[in-house]
């Protein structure tokens, strides 16, 4: 019936919605459950990533990926009204990238060291990417980063040590350990709920290879949209430095932004009705 | 101190948060912000979500603040989703101040951070107004309407459906763990440390049957879904008008929207005067 081990449309579509619903039930708890900390280490249960590794490994991890990404954002950041904008790209792109690396780079998950090492690079590039890009954010955000005494310092350090707190600790505990309990528990027997066939190295993904170049450029092309999206989305010291010129004051800037949007505005009603007659 | 923790702990059940979440997401339909068109609100957002980012003056973020905080009162917003935005807030900026502090700095370091926090705020105050007051059905919709994809959008009404069902789930499985299980004792210190390993150990095992059964529960969703021709449905420009048929912007919007513009311009023109004084 289905030789190749193919994986149909609507069974990727199935694939989202478990990922999505599952981590974001996870998200929203840790959300709500406050990380406690012992001197300046921070013990945070931040991190439920090991459900979509889990299910990056056992099905399609673009899917599972794209879910997973999906779910935080709904459940945590808008249903909690957490929602940050255009700066929450940045989380969803880099969960996205991390969770369907480590998907892609295991291909037999009844194979636990091999489960172990994909699991925890997975969430150190989440980890290091979400990382650089709140350096950049604060150097952005705030006026003079050099000038303040004692900033520059400070946010490498508590960055840093965030990063290398969140992938040893979290990584570790949360991530590695309890995908290797639910990887191989779970393979061959959660598959045929969704009516496919549990995955081997003859499993046909979109790609071929398990990390060929394109899905690296993919990934470093996704990482710079985050950063920038970031930045955009925090600093904007940036766009208002080259046309400094005539914006003088801030008064002057708000004046052109109230004018963008009622210009926008008028826009996009103009192009709604257009679309509108040309359907009918 | 002790009584301020158990009281914490006391209201940090599963119930709680499930009820918290639930009232946030549909107890407050009879707000005046709930009432508005998901599109101006959608609008509104991108102004009170981008513009602060860009702003310095602390009067005129100040002015911002003000109004941002009232159209969160008048979306009536549950008392544990503003818990977490002071927490949110703090964590992000008062603690940069206290290690800056640790580095060398001084009170001078505290304007810039000041400035920072009021930018943070005004723009996660103006999120929870319109991403906690709305309805999510209505919210979707606006999405839908500005165009983002038909799979954003039925997340969303998908997730606040299944939330409460998952959670009680989590929770059954959780409480048969419990009955079955023998937790070691919890006396002394290295006793209590056991004692979290076991209860994290036990939340991650108990995804074990969630997973399966939600396994079973997306692909029932999701085969209803086909059945009813809904990757059809997405592309098909009739429908989608159909769906958005019942979005029209009425007299409360408009009067939503010039308030706001007058606040903003009020605002602009006090900083403006508090320049030139200066």
């Amino acid at each position: 019936m289905n030789p190749d081990n193919k994986i149909t449309q609507s069974q990727k579509m199935m694939v989202f919605v478990l990922s999505m619903s599952l981590y974001g039930l996870a998200t929203l708890f840790t959300e709500l459950i406050p990380s406690f900390q012992v001197g300046i280490v921070e013990f945070s249960v931040e991190y439920f990533l090991f459900i979509p590794l889990t299910l990056a490994m056992l099905f399609d991890p673009l899917s599972a990926a794209i879910g997973a990404a999906a779910g935080e954002l709904v459940f945590s950041e808008i249903m909690l009204g957490q929602f940050g904008g255009l700066g929450e790209l940045e989380k969803f792109i880099t969960v996205t990238i991390g969770v369907y690396i480590a998907g892609r780079l295991v291909k037999d998950p009844r194979r636990r060291g091999v489960v172990a090492a994909a699991s925890i690079i997975g969430v150190a590039v989440q980890q290091l990417m979400g990382c650089v890009v709140d350096i950049l954010k604060v150097q952005f955000a705030v006026e003079d980063f050099e000038a303040v005494a004692g900033l520059p310092q400070s946010v490498f350090f508590t960055e840093g040590f965030a990063c290398l707190n969140d992938i040893l600790f979290s990584g570790i505990l949360f991530c590695m350990l309890p995908t290797m309990y639910l990887v191989p528990k779970l393979y061959g027997k959660i598959e045929p709920l969704l009516g496919m066939k549990p995955r081997d190295e003859k499993t046909v993904f979109s790609g071929e290879n398990s990390l060929s170049p394109k899905i690296i450029i993919m990934s470093i092309i996704g990482f710079a949209a985050a950063i920038v999206a970031e930045l955009l989305a925090s600093g904007g010291y940036e766009l208002i430095d080259w046309e400094a010129a005539w914006a003088g004051s801030t008064t002057n800037i708000i004046i052109a932004i109230i004018i963008a949007a009622v210009v926008a505005l008028v826009a996009i009603g103009v192009i709604r009705n257009r679309a509108a007659q040309a359907e009918r | 101190m002790h009584k301020l923790t158990e009281n914490i702990l006391d209201k940090l059940t599963i119930d709680y948060l499930r009820n918290q979440v639930l009232k946030n997401a549909y107890g407050n339909d009879d707000t005046v912000i709930a009432k508005l068109d998901p599109r101006v609100l959608l609008i509104w957002y991108l102004f009170f979500g981008l513009v602060p980012w860009f702003l310095n003056d602390v009067a005129l973020l100040l002015g911002l603040f003000l109004f941002v905080v009232m159209t969160t009162r008048a979306a009536r917003i549950a008392p544990l989703v503003l818990f977490l935005f002071c927490v949110g807030v703090f964590s992000q900026t008062g603690y940069l101040f206290i290690v800056a502090l640790f580095f060398g700095g001084n009170a001078e370091t505290i304007a810039p951070l000041l400035v920072m926090t009021l930018k943070v705020a005004v723009v996660s105050l103006a999120s929870i107004t319109v991403f906690s007051g709305l309805d999510p059905d209505r919210l979707a919709n606006g999405m839908l309407w500005f165009g983002c994809p038909g799979q954003l959008s039925f997340s969303i009404s998908f997730a606040y459906r299944i939330l409460p069902v998952l959670m009680e789930e989590f929770q059954n499985i959780l409480l048969s763990f419990r009955l079955r299980g023998n937790p070691p004792q919890k006396k002394t210190f290295i006793g209590k440390i056991r004692y979290l390993g076991y209860q994290i150990k036990m939340i991650i095992q108990s995804f074990y049957p969630l997973m399966l059964n939600t396994a079973k529960r997306s692909r029932t969703t999701v085969e209803a879904l086909e059945l009813r021709g809904y990757r059809y449905s997405l592309q098909n420009p009739e429908v989608k008008r159909m769906k958005l048929a019942m979005l029209r912007v009425t007299r409360q919007d408009m009067i939503f929207v010039v308030i706001s513009i007058i606040w903003v311009a009020v605002c602009v023109a006090i900083s403006a005067a508090l320049q030139d004084m200066l």
